[in-house]
Parts: structure tokens; sequence; C-alpha cells
């Protein structure tokens, strides 16, 4: 995949109620570093990064503007009321001909991140489930081909390459705006998402030990 | 091509120095011009009297010699050459003084889109200030779809009319009221100058 065609839009407007600490997931400390410079460690190649904030906008702009000042932040201030479809739909204003969406609670393996923005169109990757509260993801011969809450082998973690002028806008949930997309093709890749405590606690000693599972 | 037009702030938006604490510099007035200044992008003082009290402190300059300061102080050169390059789609909204900024609005080529304050002159200096400019009410008389793109308090009520509103903190701080009402937000000169270029 060449940068110079790609959009990248991180979408961390929301509160992280479901943590319970009071933070916006992107600022949560993951070994000594912000969630959001971990993601941003692995976009280094990459020149049009969008991040959206709402909750302690100020606070994410911070952070990630010391880390590298060329970031372009969108804002999405109903982030109470409006899902990460809302925030997405604020990011992708006039972007290139791919966009890569990223959700502001994940982590990702990094040599398993480079495949995936490596890989030369469009995809959905898969995880298997780690999540409490996952969006399932079903697969069949290298193809996702379906979402779902209730069941399925694998989890979407929240990540996805698309043809800008694909996308559609929406407010609530970015899967629901792929459902139409589908079949997409797909990869394996190992990551963790941070929604809980027992989440962070995981993903904590996941990065500690190396990204491996 | 969109028809949007640029609504552009002045002071640390097309200039990478703020204008008037770089002229009270120059006659040991910075610390005074500061505290005011800081006072007025946190919103703590109405523009309109900040403004006067600001043009008081530096009464006692040429205003030639501020008319230069100005017309040679460093730009943003990516936003400076966007407003250049697309001059006719593009205007300059400032609570700055007309008399002070006559020059650097001739290098922009923006003589005919400013909108700002006016002051009346004589014997080289200030005698008296006509109008401040309302920002928010010269954005309410435009009648085309429009870009602003701005970094202070005062640049708030103008945001709320804008289509697209932007901050620009590359030089300070967005102000805090301003940061509620905007679209999007940068801290690089160039990466602002590009998102202006893909709104053409």
């Amino acid at each position: 995949m060449n940068p110079s065609n790609t959009t990248v839009v991180i979408c961390c407007a929301g509160m992280g109620t479901r943590l319970g600490i009071g933070t916006t997931k992107a600022l949560v400390n993951i070994c000594g570093k912000p969630l959001i410079i971990h993601q941003l460690e692995q976009l280094k190649d990459y020149d049009d990064i969008r991040v959206v904030v709402g909750f302690q906008a100020q606070n994410v702009i911070d952070v990630v503007k010391e880390y590298r000042s060329d970031v372009m932040f969108a804002f999405n201030y109903d982030y109470e009321s409006t899902g990460p479809a809302a925030s997405m739909g604020r990011g992708i204003i006039r972007a290139r001909k791919y966009v890569v969406i990223i959700d502001g609670d994940l982590l990702v393996n990094p040599n398993d991140f480079k495949l995936f923005l490596d890989y030369p169109e469009e995809c959905l990757p898969n995880s298997t489930i780690t999540s409490d509260e996952p969006v399932y993801l079903k697969v069949k011969n290298e193809m996702a081909i379906g979402f779902s809450e209730k069941f399925g082998d694998f989890e979407w973690p929240g990540l996805v390459k698309i043809k800008t002028d694909r996308l559609k806008i929406g407010n609530e949930y970015v899967y629901e705006l792929l459902k139409p997309l589908l079949p997409l093709k797909t990869i394996s890749i190992r990551t963790r998402e941070i929604d809980t405590p027992d989440d962070y606690e995981n993903a904590v000693k996941w990065v500690e030990d190396g990204y491996l599972d | 091509m969109s028809d949007y037009i640029f609504l552009f702030d002045l002071d640390s938006t097309i200039t990478k120095k703020e204008i008037l604490p770089t002229i009270s510099e120059r006659i040991g007035k910075l610390d005074e011009m500061r505290k005011l200044t800081e006072a007025t992008m946190r919103g703590e003082i109405p523009f309109k009297t900040s403004f006067l009290n600001r043009v008081n402190i530096l009464s006692c300059v040429d205003v030639s010699e501020v008319s230069e300061i100005v017309a040679n102080i460093p730009l943003n050169e990516e936003i400076a050459n966007f407003i250049v390059e697309n001059k006719e789609r593009c205007y300059v909204v400032t609570g700055n003084l007309d008399v002070w900024i006559s020059k650097l609005m001739d290098k922009l080529g923006m003589s005919n889109h400013v909108y700002c304050s006016k002051a009346h002159v004589n014997n080289d200096r200030i005698s008296q200030v006509i109008s401040v400019a309302d920002k928010e009410l010269i954005a309410k008389q435009f009648v085309q779809p429009m870009v602003v793109i701005g970094d202070g308090d005062n640049d708030s009520g103008i945001a709320k009319h804008a289509d697209i509103a932007i901050g620009f903190g590359g030089v300070r701080n967005i102000a805090p009221s301003l940061l509620r009402n905007i679209d999007y937000a940068f801290y690089d000169d160039k990466r602002c100058a590009d998102f202006l270029k893909s709104l053409l």
C-alpha cells in the first residue's frame, strides 16, 4: 500500500465509560506511553493522519502534537449521543483514495499491523476473540462475509482499509456502514481492545510479553 | 471546484509572530501588552475594550514605524502562499487597525479583501480609533459558503457562521472557546494549507 494514496483516521472521541477511569481511552497508559502514541509509532510512514477527538479533546491534542505536529484533528462533540461512525464521518472529509479507520482503543501486533497496511487493496482484518463484548466476524475462504453481535469464530478488531468513495456516512457503528460492502478480503491479525479494566490488564501484559498471541 | 470563500484571521494565523506584542517589544512594553493579549485570548476581557487599551499602549509609536514592522513580520509561509495564490477567494478579517496593516495587506494582495478596525492619523500618530471590527457581524454579511481559519476567542463567533471552521494552533494554542466551535484543527502550517487546497 502506498501511503500517498491513503488517509488514516483514528477515532477517539468517546468517553471510555466501561473502563471507568475517567480518561479517554486514547490516553490510557500502556507500558509507559499513551495508547495513541503506540498507534502513531506504527504509522510513521503515513502523512495524512486524522485524529477524531471529542471527550478531553485538548488533552488528546496536547499528547499527539507533542509527538508529531502534522496531524489533522477533527471534532465530534456529539460523542455522547453518536457512535464511532459519526466520528469516522468527521474524519474522512476530502480523504485520499483509500482510508484506514482505526478504533482509538485498539492495540495491534506491529508486524501484523504492517502486513495489514501493506496489503495492496481493501481489507477487513479478523482477530481471535479476546474482548468481553466483541463484534463477531464470519470468515470463509479468506473473505469476511458477515458481522454479528451474537456469535462467530472471529472478532472484528475495529480496523479496516476501504476505498473512500464506497463509504457512506452514519451515526452509529462503523460495522453497520461496512455491512453492505461485504464480502471483503480478510487477514488474521493479533490485537487487543481496551473496553474494560480486565481488557486493560490483559493488554498491558500482552504488550509487555511482545504482542504474541 | 467548490464555491467556498476563505476568511482568515490575521494575528498568529497568517503571521508567525503576534503583531501587537512584537510592536510593544520595541518600546519596552511587552509585559503589559502580553498580559492584556493573554486575557483577551482567554475571553476574560471583551475584545473591544482590550483592543482600545492595547492601541493606547502603542499610541506613542509612529504609525509609519508600526506599519513597517507589521509588513516585515514573519508569516506562516504555506498559509500566506495559499492566500496569494487564491486571492480572489480569500478575505482577511481582523480586529487590527487599517493604518497598521495596510502594507502587509498589499504584500498579500488583500488590500481590497480586508475587513478590519479603522483609525484616524494625525502627524503620524493615531488620533482616534473610529471603529473596532466585530468579526461575527462581518461573517454574517457573507452570502457564499465559508471556510474560516482562526485561533482566538474572538474567532468563535465567526466560526459559528462558517460551513467549515478551522482552528490554527501553530503559533499559539487555540483558544478554548474556539476549540468548542471548530470542525478541524491544525498545528502545522503546511498541513493546514494542504487541507485548504483540498477545499478549493
